[in-house]
């Protein structure tokens, strides 16, 4: 096999991509299955709460604000700009702590705190500011709170929603570029007759279904990270997240090609994806539905870059807590893989004996 | 035969049980263009398949400018082009891509498109999508696309099929100079008159059989009839007369003809390759 035709053919396949129904469905879809999901389920269009601080001292409130997650903080030099900001609705809400604030709280004095709400903004993101600010205030005074207060939770304990949903819209994402893509674009060329003209040239079959195979973990990794990164979960170890992300668009692209290589044209390779769609995106449902047996997931070959993928992105997982999918992950590649050299032999003889 | 482009030895081929290719011999030298003539399903396209190494005969041994082609030469399949039945080009792609990608394939990065699509005819076309194009036109620019890499051999399958006359002509045209700057050309055709103004030679193939191998002249002289056509008018209407050339006193009949100012026309009898084929195989080329 030469590297050089096969990036060759790939450089083909980069051209003609973007003329291709099935190339704008893998960079579109996936985006817009992620806005579709995410505002139905999820919180892409609620932004944290925004709050803006002239600190004229060196008060600690600013100090446990720059360390909350949940709240985006802009620091401003002066009030003028603060109220301005906030008037713009650029902030939900803005505060003037003056110089020697802390010491003043500290002492018993009540000094005056400027607190500015912008009229546009939402509800309960002034709720949360005013009432993280009020919790600070109160630490500094080193008072306890009036009340105690219970918390109870209700409803099923465990992800959001919208966070379990993120594995099926990732799986998606990976379907569409790793699976759909290198199995229509065999299927077409077949279709027109342009494989044949491919292989009476110095380039070799397998360096053709080689090329579509890589354009395919190349896009799948784009388009999955571009997913992730779209719901907030691109976990904590880049790398790790590269790793696993790269087992399952190879895994897919395998499935990708085997679909490719049996089908005679692509209304065959339509029908296998939605005869067996079921069994690529099966164990997505399963983290959607947490009270369904788990085991059944297992059962599923993707389910061994699924998982990784859940933990590596979501829990913050490392390349150690999930060495075991991928080492079975690993197994079902090199099967996925002996199938495709054996099914791209096949399709040779197809090609040349086809009337 | 010596310093053969092409050799082919006593090689056959089957799909199943159904015999292909069974046991054919020929060989074509550069600069020769060997009509391969026969009806659909002849063998002349597995033929070709199994000489561009698409597929392996069952026995015999074939060699394409001396690398035996079940070896999977890259070497030897840089220097042939193949010209599909089929209309096989990118139609998304433009001629002028078309052709770039498939030179990129054999290595080449400084092909001159411009030249290769002003000898199809397509030069003012060159920037169009192949999907607009018309038939013809496509059949041309799949020409040039066998030409990118001035091929040694050329395989050309049916390159006239289903075109009107002038893009006919026009392809014809580009073969004989193919073959005149020295290229080995195997030309599959059921079209007999094609065969006969294009090829060297030419060979008979049906049911996977060689029926024979020869110029057409040849052919014509072994089967014809040695025999000539005179038509004149008179009085009376128009005469026929048929001048066997084998009988004593066929010059002074010819003669008197020529002179006659009644004649309208002569022909020779010799026969079509076509009557030939029918001749020697018992088929048409048709079908």
């Amino acid at each position: 096999m030469s590297l050089t035709r096969t990036f060759k053919v790939l450089g083909k396949e980069f051209r003609l991509g973007p003329r291709s129904p099935v190339f704008l469905w893998v960079l579109f879809l996936p985006v817009l299955f992620t806005l579709v999901l995410q505002v139905t389920f999820g919180s892409l269009f609620d932004p944290q709460p925004r709050l803006g601080i002239v600190d004229q001292g060196s008060s600690t409130i600013t100090a446990a604000v720059e360390g909350m997650e949940g709240i985006d903080l802009a620091m401003l030099d002066n009030a003028d700009d603060l109220k301005a900001q906030v008037e713009a609705d650029n902030l939900d809400a803005g505060l003037v702590l003056p110089a020697g604030f802390d010491d003043q709280v500290r002492s018993g004095a009540r000094p005056p705190l400027e607190f500015y709400v912008g009229g546009e903004s939402l509800a309960s993101n002034r709720i949360i500011l005013a009432v993280t600010t009020v919790d600070l205030v109160r630490e500094i005074e080193g008072t306890a709170p009036p009340v105690e207060v219970e918390l109870v939770a209700l409803g099923d304990a465990g992800l959001p929603i919208a966070v379990r949903m993120v594995p099926f819209i990732m799986m998606y994402a990976l379907v569409v570029a790793a699976v759909f893509l290198p199995a229509f674009s065999i299927a077409d060329e077949r279709e027109k007759g342009t494989l044949n003209a491919l292989i009476v040239t110095p380039v070799k079959l397998s360096e053709v279904i080689t090329a579509k195979g890589i354009l395919g973990v190349i896009l799948a990794l784009a388009m999955t990270i571009f997913t992730l990164f779209l719901n907030d979960a691109l976990g904590a170890e880049p790398l790790a997240l590269f790793v696993v992300l790269l087992f399952g668009s190879i895994l897919c692209v395998e499935i990708g090609l085997i679909f490719g290589t049996v089908s005679k044209d692509s209304t065959a390779v339509f029908a296998l994806i939605k005869g067996t769609g079921i069994l690529l995106i099966g164990p997505t449902v399963f983290y959607i539905w947490p009270d369904w047996p788990q085991w059944i997931g297992k059962l599923f070959p993707t389910y061994w870059v699924i998982n990784p993928i859940f933990e590596v992105s979501l829990k913050n997982a490392g390349l150690g807590d999930v060495w075991v999918e991928l080492l079975i992950a690993t197994g079902v590649i090199v099967l996925l893989g002996a199938a495709v050299v054996a099914l791209t032999r096949r399709l040779g003889t197809q090609l040349a004996t086809a009337a | 035969m010596t310093d053969a482009a092409i050799k082919v030895e006593n090689i056959t081929f089957s799909y199943g049980d159904l015999e292909a290719v069974g046991g054919i011999s020929f060989e074509v030298a550069p600069g020769e263009i060997l009509g391969f003539l026969g009806p659909n399903g002849a063998g002349k396209s597995t033929t070709i398949k199994i000489l561009t190494g698409q597929l392996t005969p069952k026995s015999g041994s074939a060699q394409v400018l001396g690398v035996d082609v079940t070896k999977d030469d890259p070497e030897m399949q840089a220097q042939i082009g193949v010209c599909f039945e089929e209309k096989n080009l990118y139609d998304s792609m433009s001629g002028q891509e078309n052709l770039k990608f498939h030179a990129s394939l054999f290595g080449i990065k400084d092909v001159d498109t411009d030249e290769l699509l002003r000898r199809v005819g397509l030069a003012d076309r060159a920037k169009d999508r192949v999907a607009k194009y018309s038939k013809g036109m496509k059949q041309r620019l799949m020409m040039a696309r066998t030409l990118v890499n001035t091929p040694k051999v050329l395989f050309l399958d049916e390159p006239t099929d289903g075109l009107d006359p002038v893009s006919s002509q026009s392809i014809r045209k580009l073969i004989q100079q193919e073959a005149d700057r020295g290229a080995a050309i195997l030309l599959t055709t059921h079209d007999m008159n094609e065969a006969d103004e294009l090829s060297n030679r030419v060979a008979f193939i049906n049911e996977g059989k060689l029926y024979a191998v020869d110029t057409s002249e040849n052919l014509k002289l072994k089967h014809g009839k040695r025999s000539i056509r005179v038509r004149t008018r008179d009085g009376a209407g128009v005469t026929e007369q048929i001048v066997s050339l084998e009988e004593s006193g066929a010059g002074e009949a010819l003669r008197a003809a020529v002179g006659s100012p009644n004649l309208m026309t002569i022909h020779t009898e010799e026969a079509t390759l076509e009557a030939i084929f029918i001749q020697m195989t018992g088929r048409g080329l048709e079908g």
